[in-house]
């Protein structure tokens, strides 16, 4: 006989409070690989960091589309979202810099899609900062 | 910037995150890397190919 199989949302030795993985999230969620930081891995952290950062840099390189449409068609709305998982960097794109992309160069839609991904890419981080803060990932 | 090097980027990329996302050794996540890196390369020219003999018709306007 099999012996049952371990609770995947038991806590592990470690293992953090379940405020700390509101914080880890929210971190996350607003600078990426910041969640991974407060939870101390540090070098996961600096590889999403960089991965993330480096596909908007692409993206903003190319002229990419940073997609602005709260109304109008869902998927364009789905894709704002997307593209604001990354957290502060588009905003202060959008904000600060002015950026919105060239729509008449050829990058427009290569580069749309970098910065699309990188912002899906943040909101796989804060499910994984989540993860590793309530002990169900190491 | 070519369409084949950009896809070779975003493969790139994304291989890299998911490698790091979903393995813990080294030797895994090199393994993973290369699966996802090629499947995506090779997998996107194959398409390609596939799909050669068909006209891409008018292109698409500008939204």
């Amino acid at each position: 006989m099999s012996s049952p199989a371990p609770d995947s949302g038991s806590r592990q030795p470690g293992s953090r409070s379940g405020a700390a993985a509101y914080v880890a999230a929210l971190l996350a969620l607003l600078v990426p690989g910041a969640g991974h930081f407060y939870l101390r891995r540090w070098g996961r952290g600096a590889i999403f960091l960089v991965l993330v950062l480096a596909a908007l840099a692409v993206g903003v390189a190319l002229d990419g589309r940073l997609p602005w449409y709260w109304t109008g068609p869902p998927l364009k709305r789905l894709a704002t979202l997307g593209a604001m998982g990354s957290g502060l960097p588009p905003l202060i794109l959008h904000f600060v810099l002015g950026y919105q992309g060239d729509l008449r160069g050829s990058g427009w839609e290569y580069g749309g899609v970098f910065i699309v991904t990188a912002g899906l890419m943040n909101l796989l981080l804060v499910l994984d900062a989540w993860d590793i803060a309530a002990g169900r990932k190491d | 910037m070519s369409h084949l090097l950009l896809m070779s980027t975003y493969a790139a990329l994304i291989s890299v995150f998911f490698a790091v996302l979903w393995r813990r050794e080294p030797r895994a996540q090199l393994k993973l890397f290369l699966q996802l890196f090629l499947g995506l390369v090779l997998g996107a020219v194959a398409l390609a190919w596939l799909t050669y003999p068909f006209p891409a018709g008018a292109p698409a306007p500008i939204p």
